[in-house]
């Protein structure tokens, strides 16, 4: 035997002679042999030990061998107890198996009678313990399929996508709280038929699946609206489950919420159809006054010819306009365009910009005051960018502006700003049409706006081209009386 | 039915609504005009012309289909011809137009005009309600 192997044996017995008798025996045939002389150090000894089998004593002057077996059974189970004693009989080993000893030695024993008792006592300790590791392993892997049964809950509970999982009968047998939410229903009861509380795009889908005879294995996507006027748009994909054998064991259906790209592909679609109204409009008067001009059969006078190429020459400027900002707007989103960052004159930018708009100044009899509070002011930047964002304030003034009105563009430095500052006396804005100003293709509406040719997009370029030097940009206004805009950029310090 | 003389010409373009003015005066139409909806449909009240020209995208995308609808629940507009004019067809490259009666009903129009319109085309819609 090797010494792992050893069994141990724990002897408990008041008699001194029995006692190192059976330990000299027993250590001889390779035996780990511990004594107890008593039954109190029986029980101290055998409850606190790991021992493999145990030779109790029936009669012992403290504690009886049947008593110390009874404590012993119960705190240690496994081990392999037997009763000796000399007053063997058919009552006594009746009374010592039904307290759980496993075997009953009458004394007196011969060493082979011993070593025969303590040989099937080890082997059936062997079983105990094979017993005990098996069920010990079941329980860790039971452990474990449960733990990992929850984990998996856990991560599709935590899902932002829903999960919906029906079975070939029809009936929820796995969701997610996202499911709930995308559906809009209160609650999913497990094996409840569900497929008439979906929205018809996605009953439909899984369907298919349920009522088709052959599996298939494809999976199938649809858009569906689940909540009216683009508030929740969700991609749902039904996609089946399989059996081992390859038949339908279910469908499981994953909800995406794409409300988010929907409205950004609404805004596109949006930006083109805008775009190409807008850009068409002015293509339509030119040629619908070339073809008058050229029509032979129309009386058009001198005058009228004048004015009508005037105005096609005025239609197209603005068509050229949008499409600069247009290209202007694409170039500052994809960042594409070469910066020549030096040292710019703005006020001379400024007052290039006045003069570039006299025609349009004079025309609506405007008085346009420029005032520097502070003289010698340069600024590192871009001087295209700046001379648009400066011709964009200023034509907008001119624009939304009143026959006789009045324009005060001011620049000046605060601490370590330039401020460029454009007030005019126009149509101003209302409350709720400030908060929209800066985004794309926004034109506020009303009836003072209507004959106002813009493109919608000056302003957020402003703003793009403000933001790109860190700097902020403010408004002021009150309905029908005017508008300021501040823009802040700061200045590099030197 | 009924001769067509007097027409009103619905756009907020200001240029073209000179410019088909001016075409449909040249053919001996009596023309009103209006640059908005709003003012297209005060217009249709005082003056009641014989067909009514409106552009579809105003100040809305459906301002014109808005308008026409409003015409057509009055007893004056509801058999009055009415013609869209769009440039919808350019941008969406759907071709709609309107041929059947359910049509009609459905759109509230009897025809429709691509934009820019051309004259010979507008002529022939408006002589096509006269026969």
């Amino acid at each position: 035997m090797s010494p792992e192997d050893k069994p141990r044996v724990l002897v408990i017995d008041d008699e001194d002679s029995l006692r190192i008798g059976v330990k000299r025996l027993l250590e001889l045939e390779g035996y780990d042999v511990d004594t107890a002389e008593n039954g109190t150090e029986g029980i101290r000894k055998g409850s606190s030990g790991e021992y493999d089998l145990a030779v109790i004593d029936l009669k012992m002057p403290d504690i009886g061998g049947i008593d110390v077996l009874k404590h012993l059974r119960e705190k240690k189970p496994n081990t392999v107890y037997f009763i000796a004693t000399a007053f063997a009989s058919y009552d006594t080993a009746v009374q010592a198996t039904k307290m759980g000893a496993d075997g009953y030695i009458p004394k007196p024993f011969t060493s082979e009678e011993l070593y025969h008792h303590l040989e099937n006592g080890y082997k059936k300790r062997k079983l105990i313990i094979e017993a005990e590791r098996l069920r010990q392993d079941r329980e860790r892997r039971l452990l474990e399929v449960h733990f990992e049964r929850t984990r998996l809950n856990t991560i599709i509970n935590s899902l932002a996508d829903g999960v919906l999982v029906v079975n070939k009968d029809g009936q929820a047998v796995l969701y997610n709280p996202a499911a709930l939410k995308y559906l809009q229903l209160d609650e999913i009861n497990i094996e409840e038929y569900v497929i008439n509380k979906l929205p018809p795009e996605i009953s439909v889908i899984i369907n298919q699946y349920l009522y088709t005879k052959n599996y298939n294995p494809n999976s199938y996507s649809a858009q569906v609206e689940l909540k009216p006027e683009h508030q929740l748009f969700a991609e749902v994909t039904c996609s089946p489950v399989p059996h081992p054998d390859k038949s339908l064991a279910g469908v499981v259906t994953v909800i995406k919420d794409i409300t988010e790209f929907k409205r950004l592909e609404h805004l596109k679609s949006q930006f083109v159809s805008m775009v190409a109204h807008e850009l068409k409009a002015p293509i339509a008067a030119t040629l619908g006054f070339i073809n008058i001009l050229t029509n032979e059969k129309l009386k058009v006078t001198d005058e009228q010819k004048l004015d009508f190429l005037n105005r096609s020459s005025s239609r197209l400027t603005g068509l050229l306009n949008m499409v600069n900002d247009l290209l202007d707007m694409s170039r500052l989103e994809m960042k594409t365009n070469v910066r020549e960052i030096k040292e710019l004159d703005v006020k001379e930018i400024i007052q290039d910009v006045i003069n570039l708009f006299q025609f349009e100044i004079e025309k609506k009899k405007l008085k346009v005051d420029f005032i520097i509070t502070e003289p010698v002011m340069k600024l590192n930047a871009d001087q295209t960018e700046i001379q648009r964002l400066v011709t964009n304030l200023v034509s907008n003034a001119i624009k939304y502006n009143r026959e006789e009105g009045k324009i005060d563009v001011n620049l000046a430095c605060s601490s370590n700003y330039l401020v460029i500052k454009v007030k005019d006396s126009g149509i101003g804005l209302k409350e709720q049409e400030k908060n929209k100003l800066f985004s794309e293709f926004f034109r506020a509406k009303n009836e003072h706006t209507k004959n106002i040719h813009g493109t919608g997009l000056g302003l957020s370029l402003v703003k793009k081209i403000v933001d790109s030097y860190s700097g902020k940009i403010e408004v002021e206004s009150e309905y029908g009386k005017g508008t300021e805009f501040s823009v802040h950029i700061p200045l590099k310090k030197r | 039915m009924k001769h067509i003389k007097r027409i009103l010409l619905v756009d907020d373009d200001v240029d073209l609504l000179e410019q088909t003015k001016m075409l449909l005066l040249s053919h001996g139409y009596e023309v009103e005009t209006a640059d908005s909806s709003e003012e297209g449909y005060k217009k249709f009240l005082e003056y009641k012309p014989d067909a009514a020209l409106i552009d579809l995208m105003m100040e809305e995308h459906d301002s014109g289909f808005i308008l026409s609808y409003k015409m057509r629940k009055d007893p004056h507009g509801k058999t009055m011809p009415i013609i869209m004019m769009t440039s919808a067809t350019y941008i969406t490259n759907y071709k709609f137009d309107v041929q059947t009666n359910e049509e009609k009903e459905w759109l509230k129009c009897d025809a429709v005009l691509n934009k820019p319109v051309v004259l010979e085309d507008l002529i022939q819609k408006l002589d096509s309600f006269t026969k």
